[in-house]
């Protein structure tokens, strides 16, 4: 997206330099001092051009932003975007970051940011060439549990002379999703008899013939059931099915003496546990029931199943 | 501290340079420690910069700080006047260095090395100083790009060519600033250049003074006449009038030993043509001004007193400038009041026996004043008396005794002298004039050049009916002095400049030096009449010659319509890649491609895809078919092809463009 909004202020740095302007003006107003003049006003100029120049390094920026790391609760989220400058001005020493939330009120904090830069969280300096593009990640601490949108991004940039402050802030459509802070809990026995052992799970292995299908593209050609295209019927697979054994279900109703952030907590804990195990598990909440499996994909469906539980979705997140 | 807050190595070393060629111009004004004191930071800077010694700590800081000022005040006995505080300035300057760490402290350095650069103003504004400040501001603007630069290439040039761009953009609108901003007087009295030796003549003469200032090469000042330069010979520039003789000393009359009736002059009727010439005074930290006689200014503030010299009530500090006109043949002062006439033949009470001896001897031969006064050179010229740049020195008392009968060898003022006691021991007035005598005219713009060795004493005679004459005893010891300089009169002795070996001057016989010379100094009097000597009568001169009338409103318009101008032209120096951003590529052709069938009668529908589309219009014009799905391919190709620079892009846009126009005719 590009930046509709470039505001731009003299900084400190600027407003000192016109009191030494001023001083200098004075000098050569008391001592008659042509050059002085010369000199006083050759530097007013060159802070009236450094208007434009502090300007143009902002201007002609690209920030697009690319997707954003998932997180638990507390920690802090990588969050990517792609810098691209065009045209022949290059973009240097821009400030990238979000500022501080500030609580005071909005004139009084429009006002400050007038006169000095909010301090930033996650604050990094980047240059960037003309006609190219350059990825960046900034690492911000995610609140709690859901969706975490990061707020609008700041760029800012006094260079070349220090003397203006130009800064934007873009609103980028990106937000990270945010897993529930794990908690070290008892490991929950297998409950209510709906997980017993023996359980067989189709398709997953290879361990005994449970029946025929139809043929699927992608099929493994040894399990096709060659004798029956042979027969003249259509092309079908034999099915396996493997024992799950230590199949386990992480149920909601397992951890029924805790509130329900901290049920949530601890249904993390485990995830991520059987996860490093490489043990199977299926996952059951109110309003959402995951299979058995084992993976990484798995493992990241139930963290997003538990870290969105109880949020209205209004649209899909990635 | 934040990473992003410290000092990059590449603008630590710049400030380094920066600084070094600030002291340069000041160093053979300030105490030796001073240099002491820089080197010391540097070495010290260079050692924390390795990584082998540690920043000072806050006491040592403060310690350091005090011993600077102390040190100042030791020098210069006190700390107010502009050369202290040039001294504290670069000093203070210094030791910043060894306590600069964050981009703050930089900007501080910096901006002080702006004013420091302005300070070097003070003494002098030449042509030379001037392009090597330029030079210095220059780098210590890159020196502050370069703060906001990355740390890491040490021999990163681009911060260079950044100010100096922005420099020469800021050119132009600091030009209609000089130019237009009001020259106001000063706003209150600021320290003068109290430790600034006075040059020139002063207003004190003892026998040596004027040969010694004949070993200075300097500019004294530069006129230039309207019409006809007069006669060499004839250029007596008078500057002060000695009247009064004290302990062996001339002096000019104080302004309160002056009877208030007779404070300041009448004019007088003149007589001839006048002569009109500007002349530019090189600061001397004095009052008077130099001009032939009798001499009208018109610039306002300048005294004529009642000796009739010109006169500043404001020391000269800087370069000034002077509209005079002369009429060298009007009669000065044809009635001597009883005062003035008591004062110009008063002589100490018992001095120089012999010579108001040897006086009596030849008045008393003579019929009239005017007899007497060429009697008077007369014997200066029969007698054995040498005109030399290196008299003998004379004791304190009788030292005209000395002169006109023992030594016999002097230089202008020792002629200057005996011949006032001479003429004052007969009861006639007289006194010394001091000034400069002829000068160097130089061929390229036609000015009269005066150096300090042009300078020059010589007598004044009241003649009755005549008024105050001009007698010159040295003219009568050696004529050349007169007719061709000093250089020539000298020339036997091989004197002249004897002090000053590298000086330009003394090259003059060599047609190449003298040319580049006399060529610079045209140059020199160019600059000092347009731009140093830009005063408010200058600036009324121009500003109705440009804007017809002035008036602020007018001076307002052109300050705006020079600022919009410029920074049009800097805006379109600094956006002129920024401003070819458009909508990608693809987006803006597809557009394009179905205004241009729409057109032919294939209205779009809604939800159609580009795809979709092409086919359609493949339906309605099928010899057209091959053209059409290659102008889709190409517009996905715009899509899909690997990220394009900017000039790649404007190269598929043109040639999706052609094949679009191509169809809408074809089809």
């Amino acid at each position: 997206m590009r930046q509709r909004q470039i505001f731009i202020f003299p900084s400190r740095t600027g407003f000192f330099f016109a009191l030494c302007l001023l001083v200098m003006l004075i000098a050569a107003i008391n001592y008659q001092n042509n050059m002085s003049y010369a000199l006083t006003f050759l530097l007013a100029n060159l802070f009236v051009v450094a208007v434009l120049h502090t300007y143009a390094n902002l201007s002609g920026l690209t920030v697009t932003a690319l997707n954003a790391d998932d997180a638990f609760a507390g920690q802090r989220s990588g969050f990517h975007f792609r810098f691209s400058s065009g045209g022949k001005q290059g973009h240097h020493a821009l400030l990238v970051g979000w500022p501080q939330p500030k609580k005071s009120g909005r004139g009084r904090r429009l006002l400050a940011g007038l006169f000095s830069s909010p301090t930033m969280l996650a604050e990094e300096e980047i240059e960037l060439e003309p006609d190219t593009s350059r990825d960046l990640v900034l690492h911000l601490p995610v609140g709690s549990r859901g969706w975490y949108e990061p707020g609008r991004l700041r760029i800012e940039s006094t260079y070349p002379l220090g003397l203006l402050r130009c800064w934007t802030a873009v609103a980028l459509d990106q937000r990270a999703l945010v897993y529930p802070a794990p908690l070290v809990s008892p490991e929950p026995t297998s409950g209510a008899g709906d997980a017993q052992d023996g359980r067989w799970l189709a398709g997953a292995g290879d361990d005994e013939f449970s029946g025929i299908r139809d043929y699927r593209a992608g099929d493994n050609p040894r399990r096709v059931y060659w004798k029956g295209l042979a027969r003249g019927q259509t092309l079908q697979t034999k099915d396996y099915a493997t024992a799950v054994a230590d199949a386990r279900w992480l149920d909601w109703e397992q951890f029924s003496g805790l509130e329900q952030e901290r049920r949530l907590a601890a249904l993390c804990y485990w995830v991520i546990d059987y996860h490093r195990r490489e043990l199977e598990f299926g996952l059951r909440i109110p309003g959402t029931e995951l299979a058995p499996a084992t993976g990484d994909r798995h493992r990241d469906r139930a963290l997003r199943a538990l870290a969105l539980f109880g949020i209205p979705q209004e649209e899909d997140g990635q | 501290m934040k990473q992003a807050q410290q000092l990059p190595r590449p603008a630590l070393l710049w400030i380094i340079v920066a600084q070094a060629l600030l002291l340069l111009p000041h160093l053979p004004r300030l105490p030796l420690w001073v240099a002491g004191v820089y080197l010391l930071a540097f070495a010290w800077r260079v050692q924390a910069f390795r990584g082998r010694m540690e920043l000072p700590g806050r006491w040592l800081k403060v310690v350091l700080a005090l011993a600077a000022i102390a040190g100042i005040v030791l020098s210069f006995g006190s700390l107010f006047g502009v050369e202290p505080m040039v001294a504290f300035l670069l000093t203070a300057f210094a030791l910043k260095l060894t306590e600069m760490r964050s981009r703050k402290d930089a900007y501080v350095v910096i901006f002080l090395g702006y004013f420091v650069c302005l300070t070097e103003f003070l003494f002098s504004q030449d042509l030379l100083i001037v392009v090597y400040s330029l030079l210095l501001v220059w780098v210590l603007t890159t020196a502050l790009v370069a703060v906001h630069r990355p740390a890491g290439r040490l021999r990163d040039l681009r911060p260079l060519r950044k100010a100096g761009v922005m420099l020469l953009q800021a050119v132009p609108l600091m030009l209609v600033l000089f130019f237009l901003f009001p020259r106001i007087g000063p706003l209150w009295s600021v320290p003068i250049k109290s430790h600034t030796a006075q040059t020139g003549m002063s207003d004190r003469l003892r026998p040596g003074d004027v040969s010694r200032l004949s070993q200075s090469t300097e500019v004294a000042f530069r006129a230039q006449f309207d019409g006809e330069i007069p006669a060499v010979s004839q250029l007596y520039w008078r500057g002060m009038v000695l009247s009064s003789l004290e302990d062996s000393t001339w002096r000019s009359l104080r302004y309160f030993e002056i009877p208030a009736q007779e404070r300041r002059a009448p004019r007088l009727d003149t007589e001839g043509d006048p002569l009109r010439y500007s002349i530019i005074m090189a600061p001397t930290q004095q009052n008077w001004l130099f001009a032939l006689r009798y001499a009208q200014t018109a610039r306002p503030g300048v005294m004529e007193l009642n000796d009739y010299r010109l006169y500043s009530p404001a020391i000269i500090e800087n370069e000034y400038r002077y509209e005079v006109q002369s009429w060298p043949d009007t009669p000065i002062e044809k009635e001597l009041s009883p005062w003035r006439r008591g004062v110009e033949t008063s002589l100490p009470a018992v001095d120089n026996p012999r010579t108001r001896a040897l006086a009596g001897r030849l008045y008393e031969t003579t019929d009239t004043p005017r007899e007497f006064v060429a009697a008077v050179l007369d014997y200066f010229s029969n007698e054995s008396f040498f005109y030399t740049l290196q008299p003998p020195l004379l004791g304190d008392t009788d030292m005209m005794d000395q002169f006109v009968f023992d030594s016999r060898r002097g230089f202008c003022e020792h002629y200057a002298y005996a011949f006032a006691v001479m003429m004052r021991s007969a009861g006639i007035p007289a006194r010394i004039v001091g000034g400069y005598l002829g000068g160097e005219i130089n061929p390229v713009n036609r000015t009269v050049i005066v150096h300090q060795f042009d300078a020059h004493a010589w007598n004044e005679v009241w003649l009755e009916g005549e008024g105050w004459v001009r007698v010159d005893p040295t003219a009568a010891v050696s004529p050349d002095r007169i007719l061709y300089g000093l250089e020539r009169a000298v020339a036997a002795e091989g004197s002249f400049l004897s002090d000053s070996p590298l000086s330009p001057l003394r090259y003059r016989g060599i047609g190449w030096i003298n040319s580049m010379r006399l060529r610079y100094d045209a140059l020199t009097y160019r600059w000092q009449s347009w731009v140093t000597g830009f005063d408010g009568q200058a600036q009324f001169d121009l500003l109705r010659g440009v804007l017809g009338e002035i008036s602020v409103s007018r001076s307002l318009g052109l300050l705006l319509g020079a600022g919009v101008l410029t920074m049009g032209i800097v805006s379109l120096f600094l956006f002129r890649g920024a401003r070819a951003r458009r909508r990608p590529v693809f987006e803006e052709e597809l557009l394009r491609f179905q205004r241009a069938l729409w057109r032919r009668g294939l209205a779009p529908i809604a939800g159609e895809t580009p795809g979709q589309l092409t086919e359609r219009a493949v339906l309605r014009w099928p010899q057209q078919a091959e053209t059409l799905r290659a102008l889709y391919r190409a517009l996905e190709r715009s899509v899909y092809a690997p990220l394009p620079t900017s000039q790649d892009g404007n190269r598929l846009r043109r040639e999706l463009r052609k094949r679009i126009r191509g169809i809408q005719f074809s089809l």
